[in-house]
């Protein structure tokens, strides 16, 4: 515990994997996995569909347990759901019979049955950051896939966890969206510092957000490469206009397209 | 055929229209058939002398048939909700209960209710409790399959979020799958809710000495064919205003549940 955390794993995969069917002749969903998670890293996952970009995040939050290898956050092994991980999912999942500040204090409402005043202070400066200060009493519906998207991650942002699990979580997203809330997540990561996790489809999104990129064959999903993103922060629209930029996605594209040649 | 509507303000008010003026003109049509050919009132009595025979009725008799027929709507109604939910809640809780439950109700639910009726009054008696009975075995089973049907399509997502939070059972239930339920049960209820008023006429044919069912049954078979029609139709108004009730209730409680315009 004394040692300075930025410097050691905080997430270790070791040799994890994961089979739904006991049935042998069906391969395993994702195999052999090892991989180290820095506190405070973004690492965003890429690979096909079905590669088990989804298995390898819920085996981290705890909701699956893997049937090889094992999973551990700060040298403790992973055994159950653990409630220092908050999720965004690819929808934003706001229930829509609460407003927004109600879907933001959710968590703490469903975990203990109750809140206080300091968390409803917490709830409004976490709104205000994402600039969502002036929606907080209205209801789901009333506000843009954006929005909503936007209140999932302040959603999850709430309990303070050590660690930010994101699934797809903008895929639903417009491109012009898109771009603007990869910002604003990046603006909000800066501010409050989290180990995140985040999958998506976006050779590109992969590139501009993270710290380094995993890529994931098809199934059973392994581990392809690993590219360390050497880009500045912090990222800006100009980011994505860099040589360096292009060449990194360039590079992340050829082992989507020709896994062969690794 | 086109189904284009005349675009703007007075295709607007046509379509706000249309379903009054077209009753309007069935009622018309129905007037001048009956009086063109002099059919007899036994056989079928124009609406001009349906209300006639309405107005000939006194009220206070009215609303003594009425109240029969609402009280035990009503009950069956409102027992039903208090069985089938729980029973949607615990199906949903435990597959078992599922597996022996779930046949049961589908054969209780395929015998038609009119068959049974007579038998429950011979066991039970023809009073209120038979009756409500009668009720709940037509109201039940749209109410537990809609409840069920609500819980079950609770996003994946917000049951992992809840387990993820290690939340209990309960609040998973209470706090997620019942609230995102509530747009199904109300359409359960909606059903329900016309099927009770079905379920109280049913119990009132086979055995009855007031109600709207019973006065219907009554006039027809003293021949007042005008004053049965009065009968059928106070009771169809009566059918929607508590179907239009239901739906009130969850534009004023639950608006968020009502589909997006």
């Amino acid at each position: 515990m004394t040692e300075p955390a930025t410097n050691r794993s905080f997430v270790r995969l070791s040799g994890v994997g994961h089979r739904y069917d006991p049935n042998p002749a069906i391969p395993p969903a994702v195999t052999g996995i090892e991989l180290d998670i820095r506190r405070h890293e973004f690492v965003a996952v890429v690979g096909p569909s079905g590669c088990g970009k989804s298995t390898l995040l819920r085996m981290i939050s705890g909701l699956l347990t893997p049937s090889e290898g094992e999973v551990s956050v700060f040298g403790k092994q992973v055994s159950g759901p653990r409630d220092d991980v908050g999720i965004v999912f690819q929808k934003p999942t706001l229930l829509p019979w609460l407003t927004v500040r109600k879907n933001v204090l959710f968590p703490l409402k469903h975990k203990f049955g109750r809140y206080g005043r300091d968390d409803e202070k917490r709830a409004d400066e976490l709104l205000a950051m994402a600039g969502l200060e002036s929606f907080s009493n209205k209801m789901p519906n009333e506000l843009s896939g954006g929005m909503q998207q936007r209140v999932g991650i302040v959603r999850a942002l709430l309990l303070n966890p050590d660690i930010l699990l994101m699934d797809e979580p903008f895929s639903a997203l417009d491109a012009m969206t898109r771009e603007q809330i990869g910002f604003d997540l990046l603006k909000i990561w800066q501010e409050n510092p989290k180990t995140v996790l985040f999958i998506t489809h976006s050779i590109a999104e992969a590139v501009l957000l993270a710290d380094r990129v995993l890529v994931m064959s098809k199934r059973p999903g392994t581990v392809l490469e690993v590219v360390d993103v050497d880009l500045p922060r912090p990222r800006t629209t100009h980011t994505i206009s860099e040589p360096r930029f292009g060449q990194l996605t360039e590079r992340l594209r050829k082992h989507i397209y020709e896994p062969e040649a690794t | 055929m086109s189904l284009k509507l005349p675009e703007g303000r007075a295709g607007r008010s046509l379509l706000t229209a249309a379903p009054w003026l077209f009753f309007v003109a069935l009622i018309l049509l129905w007037e001048l058939i009956c009086q063109g050919f002099s059919l007899p009132a036994y056989v079928l009595p124009a609406p001009s002398a349906i209300v006639e025979a309405f107005f000939n009725v006194e009220m206070s008799r009215w609303f003594t048939h009425l109240w029969a027929t609402l009280r035990v709507a009503l009950m069956g109604f409102v027992v039903s909700i208090l069985v089938a939910i729980p029973i949607a809640i615990a199906m949903m809780r435990s597959e078992l209960l599922t597996r022996t439950l779930f046949p049961l109700l589908v054969v209780v639910q395929s015998t038609p209710v009119v068959a049974v009726a007579p038998l429950i009054i011979v066991l039970m008696g023809s009073d209120d409790p038979s009756r409500v009975l009668i009720t709940c075995l037509l109201t039940f089973f749209p109410l537990v399959v809609s409840t069920a049907t609500g819980i079950n399509e609770t996003p994946e997502e917000l049951v992992e979020l809840s387990r993820s939070l290690d939340a209990p059972l309960r609040r998973e239930t209470w706090q997620i799958r019942i609230p995102y339920a509530i747009p199904h049960i109300f359409s359960g209820l909606r059903v329900a809710i016309t099927l009770a008023i079905i379920g109280a006429v049913v119990a009132e044919f086979v055995a009855a000495e007031e109600g709207l069912g019973y006065f219907i049954q009554f006039s027809t078979s003293f021949f007042r064919i005008p004053q049965a029609f009065a009968g059928l139709f106070f009771l169809a108004v009566v059918s929607l205003l508590l179907f239009k009730s239901v739906q009130w209730t969850q534009q004023i409680f639950f608006p968020w549940s009502l589909p997006k315009k």
